[in-house]
């Protein structure tokens, strides 16, 4: 075999690089990793072989995106021996490693958003005719492009613009990409933290795919439930060491996460059916929103946690985002405590008390370079100054510190900027800004995406309990198992609409990934 | 119901197994020298009193009153401004028009002065509105016509040139009354202009309300994550609006300790002399990132002083005029190049590791 994906791809038009099947695969023996003196990685040693999904497990900060990101060039170790196919290699920058055949493909993807989908795909390896002029050849870039886009499953126009493609779109373009380069260790960040199940079985598909083609595939998650599904071979890390590395076969899910967390976890428990009495705190009456959602009414009560399901893209966002005031809606009426609030600008929404916590921490949640304590303080200012403006530094400190006890953040962080913490803690303060605020109702957009185990678990219980002392909560997550473990009533969004209202027993992972696909199924 | 949502939660600390890699990082408070000399003002103080003894060693006259007063003086105006500007870069914004903006006060004021004597404390009363003006129609155009801070800035630096050319009208200001001159070069004591001691307290007060006032943490916040800060309530286009006028505002008052100091005034003060490339060089020599979110004006007003001494340095050495805008601009690469290894070696720590 070619490179291992060269079947698939006809390159009549440039030339065949050599061609080398993987045999032993790509191996790293006694890698250290220090950033700014701090010990990331410890002596890690680990084989990615041919034909097998190996997973990094690991809580965030564990060191297992720095342990790919070493591997693909992306970081160079501190001292570590590496070999692919049992030669020595170094891996000194991504163009390297891509020489090698190793390919990440980043947490983020980092596409060029007004290039196309082709460009993209081709982006480093473009290809030209001609040869006297050599010019870039269009057309069989598209057609080629379109080829590996749909090896990929994805059907989509080369030629528009990658900004317009969702997360999942993104990445698996990144696989594409990786395709095209004719890579065969293939690392995936986190790959499915942002993907709904759909678009996760999606990709599973295509890295079985390249898989069976001989490729090595390093895996990264954290969610124990697809790491048993996927992977061939799994190794936990945790605080920059391997702490357990094992055959699928003798893995099960309470091995995992006692090697992860180094102490087994206690699940969110369902706590039973909040009461809802009275009107409904936060009222919406056919909100619509051309391109994004239509006709959209929902009600929440206090003391309730209502989910919205839908897949990225089906307006779940949008429609959160326009309740909070940051879009506008095309008609509808949004009704919060009995006032109408159609229209007003964030800040005021805000300040009558429903809170929003964004789906994308780093873009729309955190200051990355100011301390927690001014994260979490950063949206009652007001509430805080003397006169002319001048803050009142101690009251600060002790909300901040108050708070920052409430959802379990170290008091000696409160002063570190908070780029320095790990998601999962950056959440944690996000969630104090939230409740600082003293909300009557509040809308998180993915609370968990992208949070370690442990920090996941308390989220959960967060919010249940939170519900239980009055809090109207509107939950919108890809994840089901979260939307059962945390929801009183689901509403399933598909395409833009409410299609169904699960409550009580009807609230199953079944049914909401029935109603988010838009299957009209019956089902029990 | 406020009341309810205190969550009790005891002080249960997430335990040490879930910890951060690298939680104490950051922010350390400690006073070791190697963290003091890493701190941009220590830098320039020690680079200015280096250069300022070497020129003194070298041409002893560089020490005397009269040329420590010039440079002290020759970097109020710039300083007044890099001051604005500086805020203004925080937020990610830019103000290329407070070069004439400073000519416009200065010409009005000027002639005003030389024509029909106004008063001292009218002219700044007539320097600060023209400041607050001209500011505000920046503000507007970034914040309500969504025009980038760069391109409305070039416009307004283009029109309000303009403005300054119909102002003169051929005319330039020659002379100036006597409270002028003593507003721009009294002394509160020898050696020590009255200018200086006010720009001092600028510096201080301006530092205070980007401290300690909620308006200067929302101008952080808003240069840190504008979109996290609209989320989390501040309202952003007010913030901005407000940098524009307050760069404008320090703009028109420099204008006017200008023409008060040399007592002349053209319709090319300001843009002839470069003050808009000069103030964004000044601030971020002095360590403001010009993507915004961090920016101190200490740093600014000493970056100006540096500016100034080293253009002084350069006559003083006989290098041609002609040099000057090429060493102030080895100076600015030199100083981007210092922040782009200070940003590389942050600590990586977006996404999970």
């Amino acid at each position: 075999m070619t490179r291992s994906t060269a079947p698939h791809i006809n390159t009549a038009s440039t030339p065949e690089p050599q061609h080398r099947r993987l045999r032993e695969g790509l191996t790293v023996v006694g890698a250290n990793m220090d950033f700014s003196s701090v010990r990331v990685l410890n002596d890690v040693s680990i084989t990615f072989k041919p034909g097998e999904v190996h997973t990094l497990m690991g809580e965030n900060g564990a060191g297992k995106s720095t342990l790919a990101k070493i591997l693909s060039g992306v970081y160079t170790a501190t001292s570590g021996d590496f070999s692919l196919d049992g030669a020595a290699i170094t891996l000194g920058s991504p163009r390297v490693a891509l020489r090698h055949g190793i390919y990440l493909v980043p947490q983020e993807p980092a596409l060029m958003p007004h290039l196309s989908v082709a460009e993209n795909v081709f982006l480093g390896a473009i290809l030209t005719r001609g040869r006297l002029i050599k010019h870039i050849d269009w057309k069989t870039m598209r057609k080629r492009a379109a080829e590996v886009l749909a090896i990929v499953g994805l059907d989509i126009d080369p030629d528009a613009a990658a900004g317009l493609l969702t997360i999942a779109q993104q990445q698996l373009l990144e696989c594409a990409r990786a395709l095209v380069h004719r890579a065969d260790v293939i690392f995936f960040d986190e790959p499915t933290s942002p993907l709904t199940d759909t678009e996760v079985a999606r990709l599973f598909v295509v890295i079985r795919d390249l898989r069976t083609q001989g490729c090595a595939l390093g895996f990264i998650s954290h969610r124990t439930d697809e790491v048993l599904d996927i992977s061939d071979r799994i190794t936990v890390l945790r605080d920059g060491r391997v702490v357990d590395s094992v055959d699928r076969s003798e893995a099960n899910e309470q091995r995992l996460i006692l090697a992860m967390l180094g102490h087994s976890l206690t699940p969110a428990k369902q706590i039973e059916q909040s009461r809802t009495e009275g009107g409904p705190v936060l009222s919406v009456r056919n909100l619509n929103s051309s391109g994004w959602f239509k006709d959209i009414s929902l009600d929440v009560h206090p003391g309730e946690v209502v989910g919205l399901a839908g897949l990225v893209g089906s307006g779940r966002t949008e429609l959160a985002e326009t309740i909070v005031g940051q879009r506008k809606a095309d008609s509808g009426k949004v009704t919060f405590l009995d006032k109408d609030i159609t229209g007003l600008s964030p800040a005021k929404v805000l300040h009558r008390g429903l809170t929003y916590l964004p789906e994308d921490r780093a873009k729309h949640g955190i200051f990355a370079d100011l301390s927690v304590q001014h994260n979490i303080t950063a949206s009652i200012l007001d509430s805080l100054h003397r006169k002319f403006g001048f803050l009142n530094q101690r009251s600060e400190r002790t909300l901040a510190t108050e708070m920052g006890d409430q959802v379990q953040l170290k008091p000696s962080w409160l002063l570190n900027p908070i780029r320095s913490l790990s998601g999962g803690n950056q959440q944690r303060a996000l969630f104090g800004r939230l409740l600082l605020n003293k909300p009557h109702a509040t809308i998180l957009d993915e609370p968990t995406r992208g949070v370690d185990a442990g920090a996941k678990a308390d989220i959960q219980q967060m919010i249940r309990r939170l519900a239980a002392e009055g809090l109207a909560v509107l939950v919108i997550s890809s994840e089901l198992e979260e939307l059962v473990q945390v929801c009183d009533r689901v509403l399933a969004i598909y395409e833009g609409r409410i299609v169904q209202e699960l409550t009580g027993k009807q609230v199953t992972r079944v049914a909401i990934g029935h109603h988010i696909v838009g299957s009209q199924a019956t089902h029990e | 119901m406020n009341d309810q949502l205190a969550v009790n939660h005891g002080s249960n600390v997430m335990d040490d197994s879930t910890a951060d890699a690298r939680p104490d990082k950051g922010n350390r408070r400690s006073k070791r020298w190697s963290d003091l000399l890493r701190l941009r003002e220590i830098q320039l103080t020690l680079l200015i009193v280096v250069i300022f003894f070497a020129m003194t060693a070298y041409r002893p006259g560089f020490a005397s009153q009269s040329n420590v007063e010039f440079l002290l003086l020759g970097s109020v105006v710039l300083g007044i401004v890099t001051i604005g500007q500086t805020i203004v870069i925080i937020t990610k914004g830019i103000d290329l028009s407070v070069a004439p903006i400073m000519g416009l006060s200065a010409v009005v004021t000027g002639m005003l002065a030389q024509q029909s004597g106004l008063p001292i404390t009218a002219a700044v009363g007539i320097a600060l509105a023209i400041g607050i003006v001209l500011g505000a129609i920046n503000g507007l155009l970034v914040v309500v016509g969504h025009i980038p801070p760069i391109i409305a800035t070039l416009g307004t630096f283009g029109l309000f040139g303009g403005f300054q050319f119909l102002v003169t009208n051929g005319a330039q200001v020659s002379s100036v009354p006597g409270d002028f001159n003593s507003f721009g070069n009294g002394e509160l004591v020898p050696w020590i202009p009255f200018q200086v001691v006010l720009l001092v307290l600028l510096t201080a007060a301006v530092t205070v309300v980007l401290r300690w006032t909620v308006f200067g943490r929302n101008v952080m916040a808003v240069g840190n994550n504008e979109s996290s800060a609209r989320i989390a309530g501040v309202r952003v286009r007010w913030v901005v609006f407000l940098t524009y006028v307050i760069s404008g505002c320090l703009a028109g008052f420099a204008g006017l300790v200008y023409v008060a100091h040399v007592a002349a005034a053209t319709a090319v003060t300001g843009t002839s002399d470069n003050y808009h490339l000069q103030s964004i060089a000044a601030a971020l020599i002095g360590g403001t990132l010009i993507s915004g979110g961090r920016g101190n004006v200490v740093g600014s007003v000493l970056a100006s002083l540096f500016l100034t001494l080293t253009l002084t340095s350069m006559v003083f050495l006989g290098i041609p005029a002609i040099w000057n805008y090429g060493g102030q601009g080895l100076l600015i690469l030199a100083a981007l190049s210092l922040e782009g290894r200070g940003r590389a070696s942050r600590p990586l720590g977006r996404g999970s590791r």
